[in-house]
C-alpha cells in the first residue's frame, strides 16, 4: 500500500470495505496527505466517524484512536471528548446523511459553539449504504430508490447551514479536486475552531445505478468532474454546477468552545481564591 | 481539460525516472489510474487477485512522467509514485 | 410477639453503612435530593455534566452549572438529551468522569447513547428522576414507570445493566458515589432511578468537608494496552479505555474484536456478549444493595423502592404494632434483580408507583408461589400508611388483596 497508508492506517482494515470506484478511499488518501504535510503524528489526530458508507468504510481504517459514533451523533460525542482532550486534532469524517440529515442538530450547535474540530462531510448525495434512497443533498428531480418519480423535496447545501450557525471555516470541493482538497483540509485543520469541508464524491453501486443510469466508474467520476467544471465533455452546460472553493474563512477569529470553558473555569477559580484571601485577611 | 485521456500522449521530459508501484492484491479494478494517466503506463492483468478483481499493473513503467495523477485518484491506497533512486555507479561524472 | 425491635430487626446491606462509620469530618445541612445527587457526583470525581433541563431533574443541571467550574469541571447544556448523553460518553472516553440527569421524556431519547456506552464499556452515571405516566403524565408527581426501561435501556439485547434507587436525600448522596464506583469497576453506565419526591424533598444531609480525602472513591484509571475489550472474559476492575493517549483504540456500537473494530462473525458475537452479560451476572454480589425490616419471621412482606418505600415501611411498622407479622424489603439495587430476597415461601405485597405492574412481575418470577405475590399499584401519590396496613392485613387474612380506591391490584 502507499507510504502514507503504511504510516497512518490500520493494516488489518485495508483494503477498505468500500465498493470499487467509491470516492471514500480517494478522499481519505488526501486527508493523509494533509495530515502528513502538517507534520502531524498518528497520536496527534483523532478520527470520529458515523454510520453509513462514509462512516463505516472510514471507521477503524485510521491507525490511531478513533470512534464510530451512533448515526448522526459523532459531533455530540466530539463535544464531550474535546473537553477532555482539547489538544488533539479532530477529523470528523461523516456522510451527507450523518451530518446533514440525522445529525444536523449537532452540526448546527457544534458550529455555534465553535467546537475545535474539522468536519469532512463526504457527500454522495443519498443514503447509499441502505441502497440508494434520497437525502437532503440529492439534486432536485433525480430518481433514487425512494424517489422513483424524481426527488420532489428541495435539497440544501450543508455549507449554508453551518455558515449561518457560526462556523469559522467553510469550504467545498469534489472528488476531482485532489490538490485543492489537500490545501483546504490543511487550512481547515489550522483553524482552532469549527471547520467544515464538504466533498462531493461518486457512488457507483447506487446513486450511479439509479440516478445516473450506470455503474461505470469512469462515467460516474466524469459526472462529478462535469458538475465541478460546469461543462460536459461535449461543451454543453450541466444542469447545475457546484460552487467549490473556500466559502468562508474566519479562522481563529473567535474563541474555540473548550477554550471558552477553560477560561470560564479560570475566572471562577480566581474569583474563589480572591474571596478566600479577602476572608482570611479580614479574620 | 478532460479528466480521462483515452488517447495517451508519447512520454517526454522526465519519463523513465519514476518508480510506480501498484499493490495488486489491494486493487479493486476501478480503472481510474489507467484512464487518468496521460501517457501509457498501466494495463489490466489477465488473472484475478485475492479480492476477486482483475487488477491493474504497470506494464510500461518507463513511460511514467511523474504527474502523480494515478496516486491522487486511486481509491484503495494501492499506488506509490516516487523518483527512482540513482544507482551508486551513475552518480558523479565519469 | 409480633412487635419489632427496630434496632435489631433492620438490616441495610450497602457500602455506605461502612462509609458513615469512618467518621469523616463534615457538616449537617438541610438540602434537596437534587443537591445531594450533585454533591455526591462531585465527591465521586465527576467533572462533566452534559444534559438538558427537565422537571424534576432541572435543579441538578443548575447546581452542576454552578459547581463544576468551581472544581475545574465542565457543564455543557446540550441541544437535547441524546446529545447530552453522547457528550458525556465522549468526555468519559477522554478520561473525565461524567454524569447526566433527566426525567422520562429525556430518558427515552438516551437509548441510542446508552447502547453506545454499554457496548463500548464506558463508565457513566445517568439519573432518571421518574415522573408518573402514562408517558409525560403529571410533571410534578412521582412515578415508577421506568423499572424495565432502565434494565432494557437500549436495543439489541445481549447486555446487562446496573440500576440503583435511593429513598432519602442522605442515601442519594452516598448512592451517587457508589454509582460512580460501580461504573468504574464494571466499565458500564449505571442508572440512578429517583422520582419527583426524592429529587425535590428537603432533608437532613451530612456532607463531608474534604472530598479529596474520601478513600472509598474509585479513581479513574486508563487502559493503555490491548486488549481494549477483553471479550470472552467476565473480569471486572479492568481500567476504562481512553481516547487521546495514542493507544489506537477503536470505539463503535458494532460487534467488535479486542481491538474494537467491527467484525461480523458468530464467535465474536458470543465472546462480546459473554463479557457484557457475565461481567455483571458473575459479580452480582459486588453491586447488591438492599434494606429489610422484620424479615426473619414475617408472614407477609411488603416490597417497595424509592419514595413510596418510606410510607410502606411505616405501614409495616404500624401493622406489626397491630399484631401482624409483617416484613419489609426495599431493593436498592433494582438490576441485576436480587432474586434471593423473594426466595421464602410467603406472601409478598409489591407496592409500586405505577398501574401496569413492573416490579411485581419480577417478584412473581423470583418467588416460589405465584399465587402469593400481590400487586398494590398506585399513581401520582405515595401509598398511605393506612392503605398499606389495610392491604397487609387483608392479604394475611384472606390471601387476596382487598379492594381499595385507586389501588390497582390486577397484573396480566
Amino acid at each position: 500500500m502507499n507510504k502514507l497508508a503504511q504510516k497512518y492506517l490500520r493494516p488489518s482494515q485495508i483494503p477498505t470495505k468500500a465498493c470499487h470506484g467509491c470516492g471514500i478511499g480517494m478522499i481519505e488518501n488526501w486527508l493523509l496527505q494533509a495530515i502528513d504535510e502538517l507534520g502531524l503524528k498518528q497520536e496527534d489526530v483523532i478520527f470520529g466517524t458515523g454510520i453509513g458508507c462514509v462512516g463505516r468504510q472510514t471507521f477503524a481504517t485510521w491507525g490511531g484512536d478513533n470512534f464510530g459514533a451512533t448515526h448522526g451523533r459523532a459531533l455530540a460525542v466530539a463535544t464531550g471528548l474535546k473537553l477532555a482532550q482539547p489538544d488533539k486534532k479532530y477529523l470528523i469524517v461523516v456522510g451527507d446523511g450523518d451530518a446533514a440529515s440525522i445529525g444536523t442538530s449537532h452540526l448546527i450547535h457544534a458550529a455555534r459553539r465553535n467546537l475545535g474540530v474539522t468536519v469532512i462531510c463526504e457527500d454522495n448525495m443519498g443514503y447509499e449504504s441502505t441502497g440508494g434512497q434520497f437525502s437532503p443533498t440529492t439534486p432536485a428531480g433525480y430518481v433514487t430508490n425512494s424517489s422513483p418519480y424524481g426527488m420532489a423535496e428541495p435539497s440544501f447545501d450543508p455549507c449554508d447551514v453551518v455558515k449561518a450557525a457560526g462556523a469559522t471555516f467553510v469550504a467545498e470541493t469534489t472528488a476531482t479536486q485532489w490538490h485543492q482538497t489537500v490545501k483546504i483540509v490543511k487550512k481547515a485543520l489550522a483553524n482552532d475552531g469549527f471547520s467544515f469541508v464538504h466533498v462531493r464524491f461518486p457512488c457507483n453501486e447506487n446513486f450511479g445505478a439509479y440516478a445516473l443510469g450506470t455503474r461505470d466508474t469512469l462515467k460516474n467520476l466524469e459526472w462529478i468532474y462535469e458538475h465541478t467544471q460546469g461543462r460536459k465533455a461535449d461543451g454543453s452546460e450541466t444542469d447545475f454546477t457546484w460552487e467549490t472553493g473556500i466559502k468562508h474563512d474566519a479562522s481563529n477569529s473567535r474563541p474555540e468552545f473548550s477554550k471558552i470553558m477553560r477560561d470560564m473555569n479560570e475566572r471562577v477559580r480566581a474569583d474563589m481564591a480572591a474571596k478566600a484571601a479577602a476572608k482570611s485577611a479580614r479574620a | 481539460m478532460p479528466l480521462f485521456k483515452t488517447d495517451k500522449k508519447p512520454s517526454r521530459g522526465p519519463a523513465g525516472r519514476w518508480d510506480v508501484v501498484v499493490t495488486e492484491d489491494m486493487c479493486k479494478a476501478c480503472g481510474f489510474c489507467l484512464a487518468v494517466c496521460p501517457v501509457d503506463v498501466f494495463a489490466w492483468r489477465r488473472a484475478p487477485n485475492k479480492l476477486g478483481w482483475f487488477p491493474m499493473y504497470t506494464e510500461k513503467e518507463e513511460n511514467c512522467v511523474g504527474c502523480m495523477l494515478c496516486y491522487q485518484i486511486c481509491p484503495d491506497f494501492c499506488i506509490d509514485v516516487a523518483v527512482k533512486e540513482e544507482p551508486a555507479a551513475d552518480r558523479g561524472s565519469d | 410477639m409480633a412487635t419489632l425491635d427496630l434496632a435489631s430487626a433492620e438490616t441495610l446491606h450497602a457500602p455506605w453503612v461502612e462509609w458513615e462509620r469512618r467518621g469523616v469530618k463534615g457538616r449537617r445541612i438541610l438540602e434537596a435530593g437534587t443537591y445531594a445527587l450533585t454533591e455526591g457526583a462531585i465527591a465521586a470525581g465527576c467533572r462533566v455534566f452534559a444534559g438538558y433541563p427537565i422537571t424534576p431533574a432541572t435543579d441538578i443541571a443548575e447546581y452542576m452549572s454552578k459547581r463544576l467550574p468551581q472544581v475545574g469541571g465542565y457543564y455543557v447544556q446540550c441541544e437535547d438529551e441524546l446529545a447530552g448523553m453522547h457528550a458525556c460518553a465522549g468526555a468519559s472516553l477522554g478520561g473525565l468522569k461524567a454524569m447526566t440527569a433527566t426525567s422520562g421524556p429525556g430518558y427515552t431519547l438516551m437509548h441510542d447513547a446508552y447502547g453506545w456506552s454499554v457496548t463500548n464499556e464506558i463508565p457513566l452515571v445517568v439519573v432518571d428522576a421518574m415522573r408518573v405516566g402514562p408517558i409525560s403524565g403529571i410533571t410534578g408527581a412521582p412515578g415508577q414507570g421506568e423499572f424495565y426501561v432502565a434494565r432494557y435501556c437500549s436495543h439489541g439485547g445481549n447486555f446487562e445493566t446496573i440500576v440503583l434507587s435511593p429513598c432519602s436525600v442522605q442515601e442519594a448522596f452516598w448512592l451517587t458515589i457508589d454509582a460512580f464506583n460501580l461504573a468504574e469497576r464494571f466499565r458500564t453506565p449505571v442508572t440512578i432511578l429517583t422520582d419527583q419526591v426524592v429529587s425535590d424533598m428537603w432533608e437532613d444531609l451530612f456532607v463531608p468537608d474534604d472530598y479529596e480525602a474520601l478513600d472509598f472513591v474509585v479513581p479513574r484509571r486508563h487502559n493503555l494496552m490491548m486488549p481494549f475489550y477483553p471479550v470472552g472474559s467476565a473480569d471486572i476492575d479492568v481500567a476504562p479505555n481512553v481516547i487521546g493517549h495514542g493507544t489506537g483504540v477503536c470505539v463503535s456500537a458494532y460487534t467488535h474484536t479486542e481491538e474494537g473494530y467491527d467484525i461480523e462473525e458468530m464467535e465474536a458475537q458470543w465472546a462480546q456478549t459473554y463479557r457484557l452479560v457475565n461481567k455483571i451476572r458473575h459479580h452480582r454480589g459486588e453491586c447488591t444493595r438492599y434494606e429489610t425490616l422484620g424479615f426473619e419471621d414475617a408472614e407477609v412482606v411488603a416490597v417497595a423502592y424509592g419514595a413510596n418505600a418510606r410510607t410502606v415501611r411505616t405501614g409495616v411498622v404500624e401493622a406489626r404494632r397491630r399484631g401482624l407479622r409483617a416484613g419489609f424489603v426495599r431493593p436498592i439495587t433494582l438490576w441485576p434483580f436480587i432474586d434471593e430476597l423473594y426466595a421464602a415461601d410467603r406472601h409478598y405485597v409489591v407496592c409500586e408507583l405505577n398501574y401496569d405492574g413492573q416490579l411485581v412481575r419480577e417478584v412473581t418470577r423470583a418467588a416460589p408461589d405465584r399465587g402469593k405475590v400481590h400487586f398494590m399499584g398506585k399513581s401520582a401519590e405515595l401509598h398511605t400508611v393506612a392503605e398499606v396496613v389495610t392491604a397487609l392485613e387483608g392479604v394475611a387474612r384472606s390471601g387476596r388483596m382487598p379492594e381499595l380506591p385507586y389501588i390497582w391490584t390486577e397484573v396480566r
